[in-house]
């Protein structure tokens, strides 16, 4: 089938290109990040020394969820930008240089063309965000106290619905402009818009995708699911999928 | 019945038109030429086979009731400058895309081995297509069109950008894939067109200035050049040329004569007999190959 032909294309090109092994390294780096250098801390400045004689330095140890929201924290500000880079160029690059020109001499459907570019990139990014929060839940489980793995993985599907909806929004960008650099740029905007409405209005937008972290931690603390994670999850979805359409809609008004 | 027949395409980009009411049709088999200055809309034109662009008005029809069908199934495109997946190896693309024009991975595989087979690049299928010469990635856009065994192959400037050897593998590419399959493609060069093509379009800002076999073109044009030189310049030689009755204009660039006349046959037994006559010393008498330029200029006159 089409679609499989091209997704299996994107799989052997990532893999190509090793970003089957440095974006899960660097997933993991981030999450593992903030959780050990708190852990650490007093130890190292012990270790290092340099602080007056007679001083006490009392940092407090953060509690087991406050760690976890740690390594969510860093992969929603880093983990975000390193998705945007990795998709800023799957259709638009195949532009720039003049491939796509060639693809899509052949009978290929545009709706197989993006469906099957979003997916790779969706593999990639799902995979590495959840070998990145086991690796950091593991810290947090030996250093900081214990989180149930369940719950772990629940807080993941939620968080993984904010990935997708981030992917969508940078190959929506992708059939805009030609330029990946562009692409970033505009996608970036659109993060950073988002989540700017949604800290000025959040209490309007209590269903916005940009606040399903803040959920996720309320869930780890309280072992609840609030009925706005599930809407929160299901706009994001839904905004994904538009996305899409609109994205394969501009592909197909748009002369090759 | 034409396996294509395009009827009065006309494509506007902001008030320009691109190509403007150009209507002609392919029949099964035969190798057409698209002939043209640069910026004449040869692109354009091919481009609007291909499906790329929407005519503004005007339609294109294939003999099978395709106006609702994709055409990308029945066309193969070569593009002026194909680009690859420089990742890959010559045979992964191919079977790349012959899975995306809808061959089983097995058809394409099997595909994929002829056509490295005929474009003779079978020793570096192995190789990415990163380490290919500009004649290896010219030949190997040519067998990615191939790859559905399509009805109809667009070739735009397939040899345009090539070096003589290269040049030549593609026309003999072409005169072979000819027995099998009707193509369209575009060229600047005369000789190429001349070479392997069966019909040409003569097209000119837009517009099919011509159309026909090479032969009737210039026929149509009803007027040969010829090139005389002597080693020592007579006296009063414009004059006396100009007395014989077939030569109806006289031109004089650098050293040479160039003559306009009707009739090949009468003007070269006169203009000999003249030259004997006079004693003049003929160092040069050629039949000057109608250029693409003379072609246009006369086809652009008119």
């Amino acid at each position: 089938m089409q679609w499989f032909v091209i997704l299996k294309k994107e799989i052997l090109e990532n893999w190509r290109n090793f970003k089957w092994v440095w974006v899960p390294i660097v997933f993991i780096i981030f999450a593992v990040m903030d959780p050990l250098t708190t852990y650490y801390l007093p130890k190292i400045m012990d270790a290092v020394g340099g602080v007056p004689e007679g001083s006490i330095i009392d940092i407090p140890m953060p509690g087991a969820v406050e760690a976890m929201m740690m390594s969510f924290g860093e992969l929603s500000l880093l983990g975000v930008l390193i998705t945007v880079v990795i998709a800023m160029g799957v259709i638009s690059g195949e532009m720039k240089s003049g491939v796509y020109e060639l693809i899509m001499s052949k009978p290929v459907k545009y709706s197989n063309y993006i469906t099957a570019k979003f997916a790779s990139v969706v593999l990639l990014i799902l995979l590495s965000l959840i070998l990145a929060l086991i690796t950091g839940w593991y810290y947090v489980l030996i250093l900081f106290g214990d989180i149930a793995f369940t719950a772990l993985l629940t807080s993941i599907a939620f968080y993984g619905c904010y990935f997708l909806l981030i992917i969508g929004i940078v190959l929506m960008v992708n059939t805009w402009v030609q330029s990946p650099g562009v692409v970033a740029f505009l996608s970036i905007i659109f993060i950073i818009a988002l989540n700017a409405l949604t800290s000025i209005y959040g209490h309007i937008f209590t269903w916005s995708p940009a606040l399903l972290s803040d959920y996720i931690q309320v869930y780890l603390a309280s072992g609840e699911l609030v009925s706005e994670i599930w809407y929160s999850a299901l706009v994001a979805l839904l905004f994904t999928y538009l996305c899409l359409q609109f994205a394969i809609l501009t592909l197909k008004n748009r002369a090759v | 019945m034409a396996l294509l027949d395009a009827n009065h395409l006309t494509k506007t980009y902001k008030n320009v038109n691109a190509i403007q009411d150009v209507s002609f049709s392919l029949e099964h088999g035969k190798c057409v030429a698209l002939l043209g200055p640069n910026g004449s809309g040869k692109t354009t034109t091919l481009r609007m086979l291909a499906g790329f662009i929407k005519p503004t008005s005007g339609d294109i029809a294939f003999d099978q009731d395709s106006l609702t069908k994709d055409f990308r199934n029945f066309v193969g495109y070569l593009p002026q400058f194909p680009v690859f997946h420089n990742w890959m190896t010559g045979k992964e693309f191919l079977i790349y895309v012959g899975q995306l024009a809808k061959l089983s991975k097995d058809e394409a595989i099997k595909r994929a081995d002829e056509l490295l087979e005929l474009v003779n690049l079978k020793e570096v299928r192995k190789l990415k297509i990163s380490k290919y010469s500009g004649g290896m990635k010219q030949r190997l856009g040519i067998a990615q069109a191939l790859i559905h065994a399509p009805k109809l192959i667009i070739l735009d400037e397939p040899a345009s950008a090539l070096d003589p050897i290269g040049r030549r593998e593609v026309l003999n590419l072409m005169r072979e894939l000819k027995k099998d399959a009707t193509i369209l493609f575009s060229t600047h060069i005369l000789n190429d067109a001349e070479e392997v093509s069966d019909e040409i379009l003569l097209l000119n800002e837009g517009h099919i200035i011509e159309q026909g076999s090479m032969h009737e073109l210039e026929s149509v044009q009803n007027t040969v050049t010829l090139k005389l030189a002597f080693s020592e310049e007579p006296k009063f030689i414009e004059d006396r040329l100009k007395e014989i009755e077939s030569v109806f204009k006289v031109n004089q660039i650098d050293k040479d004569y160039l003559l306009t006349v009707h009739d090949l046959q009468t003007a070269r037994k006169q203009l000999l007999e003249v030259v004997y006559q006079e004693n003049w010393q003929l160092t040069k008498f050629e039949v000057a190959k109608t250029s693409l330029e003379d072609l246009f200029m006369k086809a652009v006159k008119k």
